[in-house]
């Protein structure tokens, strides 16, 4: 009497579930996705390379024990069922199996260990860096702060976001901080995690060995928004590097006047300026315009948007600025192209106006944020991340007209 | 005074004059109901108190299943709006907070309460109020931790609740509050029933029953109550210090103020990694004793098994960092805590070799205990086996954080803990109910689960090692790549596999529910068992035995049964479970002192949570609850282990059927 919930218990039913199992498992095997931007199982650099290298043996470990276990289990499942065999001897053990069978994984996990130790030390090593970043999260986005070093061209501090942008086969060390909770730097082609904890400096080795982009996301929960707090690396060989530090170094210049740039510069200078600063941005009375996103904003930061159209993302790289094929084109192109593209930044015509202006219109609907006024009370009326301004869509048009000129 | 439910005996020699206080000390009258809920609100008896453990735990395991089903659904496709942001951090805190704190470890308390008193012999635990106390704290925890979801939102910070995102700038609502003094009430409960399990195993085993006879569900049990005992007050102490954080203005994790978070993560840690093993030992302890009893054999290496539950117990306090490779302790911590966890796998693999070695030729019966705990050592070992690719630190930091992870304390939470949970309903349930649950209804459970779960949590290790990061409310196309077997692909199977898995879960219900109406009554000893707990009836009477066995050998009960024939060395069965009973029956130790129900227990545990209100929303009303339980202590103090008859309420009943006998 076989009902609904009956177990297969015949033979060729039996066979029929193994078969299923065999093929669930070659699925499982050969079920990876093919040019996932996180995948860490392809290292694009030494420090990402030294740990496959440790990773790839210790996986085949794993697997060769799991398969030898699930043998014994399987075995022992079918071949000593109740057939009606006496009841065995009440053995309680073999004391020289279970030492040897003690120290047999002891020994194996001793030689995993020593690479292991290895891997570690070498991953923190600092002393052979050849360019810092300080990298400094925030809800929900990250900063970039390059110190001045001459040899690279940067004579002034550039500070941006979203876009970590460094050359390629140089040995960049991360200082990572955060100025409010804690969050975590990972690009996973380039390297592992490394948190950043507010009142703590901690270092990541990165290094690219080809120019190209490396995706990588927010790997510590860091509140609300924590899924929309991505980032990308992006590698250029030295001259297109040295070219990104010239156009960094620059500063904003001011739309002709009549253009309905020059009044989206009005706008801002009414509205965003309070937290976004844009370099070399003046008021109508000539006097620099000097953002002060400490007392608007928990953090004390807000994304320096000098250079926003150098950049292909925003809002914590979590939208394009690309319509989908440029991006395609800048992502996809190989290496020996990429520097041109990426250096080109976004034209007109690749300008994604759609995200831009959704967020423009009202941000919190996009992101989550905390931003409703109603709900500041806990952190003194200071919002954390970007409220909805409720611009008309003429002060849009405008600003976006104004946002495309900050190349 | 004690109420035995057996007949008093005819024409008894007289008893001693009893000595009992000339009159009241406590407040209120004791409750003597042994029918209606009475019997059950203010019992001390730690089965009805077990049962009531396993009731709470199993309302928590449908509200986490369903917190669980709900993620899912979110994450079924890319930048889905099943869930907000908001909601979904709140729902992926509580789904974990409760599965841990509100199901496996109450239920493994249940297990524990209600068999390590009858595996050892006795005939309850030490401290039988205690006990009572514990069960209601735990309920009291739980409803406080809940509570939040209807005034104004649950915790959201993950249950690591990293500071500072769980300060009150970045958690503005109430629910972390909640969370924080929810769980120290739960840890009242853990921490009172470690004391109480550890001084019963220690000081009351049958005579005969040395430490190493004992049954090695007794010593994993011991193990965790002894990690509970040391665990639990690190964790109460950063719950404070959060507490006094968010509620008082202090700037314990205040970075401006000179703290370091890494404190936090330091306690949480030391806490949370014991925690680990407070989960899954008391499952480890479980199959221990299914998977002997259905190989026909004893346990293969029993020693080994102990011992290496013991070394657990101690290197498991050494590897804490190893939640923390990312957080930049620098390479010597992180060097050490990476060796230390990896040391860790070899008394864990001790355990996976001997349960293998176990079923090696034994005589094998399928029950559907037996496949749930075969299913545990199988998706135990996936596990354990990710969890040495994380034990490499440099790869971990590839790992952590990512769904890798999830997959990996899935395997060993879902597949380790819940499994032999499961395969315990099973193998215990004619023992504490008196009927079997069906066996055809239970494999199909089995086997739904089984395939639910591989679909549900296999998948994540490719989603993870792909690139995906963990409490991430929504994932996108944009980084899911390219083919067929995209994560996109791997994430709505996931979300398959948690409806099957559900389906499995329902199923069980659905046999409990069939079970609780049939009729037939499950035989004295349905699975020719080999330990004490079956040496009595079913359901067991209130006092558990009528005679305290002696104890000569490990798996006494199957000794008790079964001799080898000396010249053929075949072993025969030379006794049956009913003989025994009978026997027992027959030379019943006469005056059984049980210890009697009490109001105090549920009054005193009923002023913790009015506390925790009171510091959340006014203090006035944490001081009425810190009145009651002043007030509950000293009610509970003064309440006379012997009492004058007239201190119960009712009275003692005069018919005959009642035994009340004044002596200790």
């Amino acid at each position: 009497m076989s009902k609904w919930y009956s177990v297969p218990t015949s033979k060729t039913a039996r066979r029929l579930v193994a078969a299923a199992a065999g093929l669930a498992g070659v699925a499982f095997l050969s079920g990876c996705a093919s040019n996932a931007p996180q995948d860490t199982w392809q290292p694009k650099g030494p420090n990402a390379e030294k740990i496959d290298d440790l990773q790839r043996p210790v996986f085949a470990i794993a697997g060769i024990v799991g398969v030898i276990v699930f043998a014994a289990i399987g075995y022992a499942v079918f071949k000593y069922r109740d057939r009606g065999q006496p009841i065995p001897e009440q053995s309680h053990g073999k004391p020289v199996l279970e030492i040897s069978m003690t120290v047999l994984p002891a020994i194996i996990l001793a030689a995993i260990g020593v690479f292991t130790f290895q891997t570690i030390f070498d991953l923190a090593k600092t002393d052979d860096t050849e360019m810092v970043i300080n990298v400094t999260g925030q809800q929900w986005w990250w900063e970039y702060d390059y110190p001045v070093q001459e040899q690279y061209g940067i004579t002034d501090p550039i500070i941006t976001s979203g876009q970590l942008v460094i050359p390629a086969g140089t040995k960049v060390l991360l200082r990572e901080t955060s100025r409010d909770v804690i969050h975590s730097y990972w690009i996973p082609a380039l390297n592992g995690k490394r948190d950043a904890v507010p009142g703590r400096v901690h270092t990541l080795r990165l290094e690219a060995d080809e120019p190209g982009i490396y995706a990588g996301q927010c790997t510590e929960f860091c509140g609300l928004s924590h899924a929309a707090m991505r980032m990308e690396a992006v590698a250029l060989d030295r001259d297109d590097f040295a070219a990104w530090v010239k156009g960094q170094l620059s500063l904003a210049a001011s739309p002709a006047d009549g253009t309905l740039a020059k009044e989206g510069e009005a706008v801002f200078l009414n509205q965003c300026i309070r937290c976004h600063q844009v370099n070399g941005l003046k008021r109508a009375d000539g006097s620099p315009a000097i953002a002060a996103p400490e007392d608007n904003v928990w953090s004390g930061a807000a994304p320096n948007l000098t250079h926003l159209m150098s950049r292909n993302t925003f809002a914590g790289a979590s939208w394009d600025l690309l319509t989908k094929g440029c991006r395609k084109d800048v992502w996809g192109s190989p290496s020996q192209e990429f520097g041109e593209k990426y250096l080109a930044g976004v034209t007109e015509d690749c300008l994604n106006q759609n995200d831009l202006r959704r967020w423009l219109r009202n941000a919190p609907a996009m992101k989550a944020m905390y931003a409703d006024p109603t709900k500041l009370e806990k952190s003194g009326g200071k919002y954390r991340g970007m409220p909805n301004l409720g611009l008309s869509e003429d002060d849009i048009d405008k600003l976006v007209a104004y946002l495309a000129t900050l190349k | 005074m004690a109420i035995i439910e057996r007949p008093a005996p005819v024409g008894a020699p007289a008893l001693p004059a009893p000595v009992t206080p000339t009159r009241t000390y406590g407040a209120l009258r004791r409750p003597v109901a042994t029918t209606g809920w009475k019997s059950w609100v203010f019992t001390v008896d730690h089965k009805k108190l077990g049962i009531m453990y396993g009731a709470v735990a199993m309302f928590f395991f449908i509200v986490g299943g369903i917190e669980a089903v709900l993620i899912r659904l979110q994450l079924a496709a890319p930048d889905n709006k099943v869930l907000t942001a908001d909601v979904y951090n709140q729902m992926f805190t509580m789904h974990a907070t409760t599965m841990v704190f509100l199901f496996v470890m109450p239920m493994a308390a249940a297990f524990a309460n209600y068999f390590v008193p009858l595996q050892i012999g006795a005939r309850d635990v030490a401290f039988p109020r205690i006990n009572a106390f514990g069960f209601w704290t735990l309920v009291g925890g739980g409803i406080i931790v809940n509570l939040s979801w209807f005034l104004g939102g649950a915790a959201d910070g993950g249950w690591f609740m990293y500071a500072p995102n769980s300060g009150p700038v970045f958690s503005p609502s109430n629910g972390v509050d909640f969370w924080a003094l929810g769980l120290q009430i739960t840890g009242i409960a853990s921490l009172t029933g470690a004391v109480n399990l550890i001084v019963t195993v220690l000081n009351m085993r049958a005579p005969g029953m040395s430490l190493m006879k004992m049954p090695v569900f007794t010593w994993l049990q011991l193990v965790v109550q002894f990690l509970l005992l040391f665990a639990i007050p690190v964790i109460t102490v950063a719950l404070f210090l959060l507490s006094f954080q968010r509620s008082f203005g202090a700037t314990f994790f205040d970075v401006s103020a000179g703290a370091d978070p890494l404190l936090w993560q330091h306690l949480f840690w030391i806490f949370g990694h014991p925690e680990v093993y407070i989960l899954v030992l008391p499952s480890f302890g479980i199959i221990s004793e299914v998977l002997p009893v259905f190989s026909k054999k004893p346990l293969f290496g029993y020693p080994f098994v102990v011992f290496s539950g013991a070394a657990i117990g101690f290197v498991g306090w050494g590897v804490w960092a190893h939640h923390m490779f990312a957080s930049g302790l620098g390479p010597v911590s992180v060097a050490v805590f990476s060796i230390a966890t990896m040391a860790i796998a070899v008394p864990t693999g001790v355990k996976i070799i001997n349960w293998t070695m176990t079923i090696w030729g034994g005589k094998l019966n399928f029950t559907a205990a037996m496949h749930f705990a075969i299913g545990l050592v199988v998706l135990f070992t996936i596990g354990g086996l990710s969890g040495v690719t994380h034990a490499v630190a440099p790869s971990d930091t590839q790992q952590t954080d990512t769904y890798y992870i999830v997959a990996h304390f899935h395997y060993v939470l879902f597949g380790g803990a819940i499994f032999g949970l499961f395969a315990g309903f099973y193998y215990w349930w004619p023992k504490v109910f008196g009927k079997q649950l069906n066996e055809r209804l239970g494999k199909a459970n089995f086997w739904l689960m089984v395939i639910g779960m591989n679909l549900t949590f296999g998948p994540m290790h490719m989603i993870g090692l792909q690139g995906q990061p963990r409490r991430m409310y929504i994932w996108t196309e944009a980084r899911a790549g390219e083919g067929l077997f995209n994560l996109g692909f791997w994430n709505r199977v996931a979300s398959i596999g948690s409806l099957i898995l559900t389906v499995g879960v329902l199923l069980f219900l659905i046999n409990v529910w069939k079970t609780a109406r049939s009729k037939q009554v499950a035989p004295l000893d349905p699975w020719d068992a080999r330990t004490l707990e079956w040496m009595t009836t079913s359901p067991p009477k209130e006092h558990n035995f009528d005679a305290i066995p002696t104890v000569r050998h490990l798996d006494e009960f199957f000794h008790r049964k079964y001799a080898q024939d000396s010249v053929t060395h075949e072993i025969k069965q030379v006794s049956t479970a009913e003989d025994i009973v009978r026997d027992q029956e027959a030379n019943a130790d006469k005056h059984i002192h049980m210890p009697s129900p009490s109001y105090w227990p549920i009054i005193l545990a009923s002023g913790l949570p009015v506390i925790a209100l009171g510091v959340i929303y006014a203090i006035p009303v944490a001081i009425v609850g810190a009145v009651i339980v002043v007030l509950a202590l000293f009610g509970w103090s003064l309440e006379p282990s012997t009492a004058p008859e007239t201190d119960f309420d009712p009275p003692a009943s005069e018919d005959g059927t009642k035994e009340l006998a004044p002596l200790g």
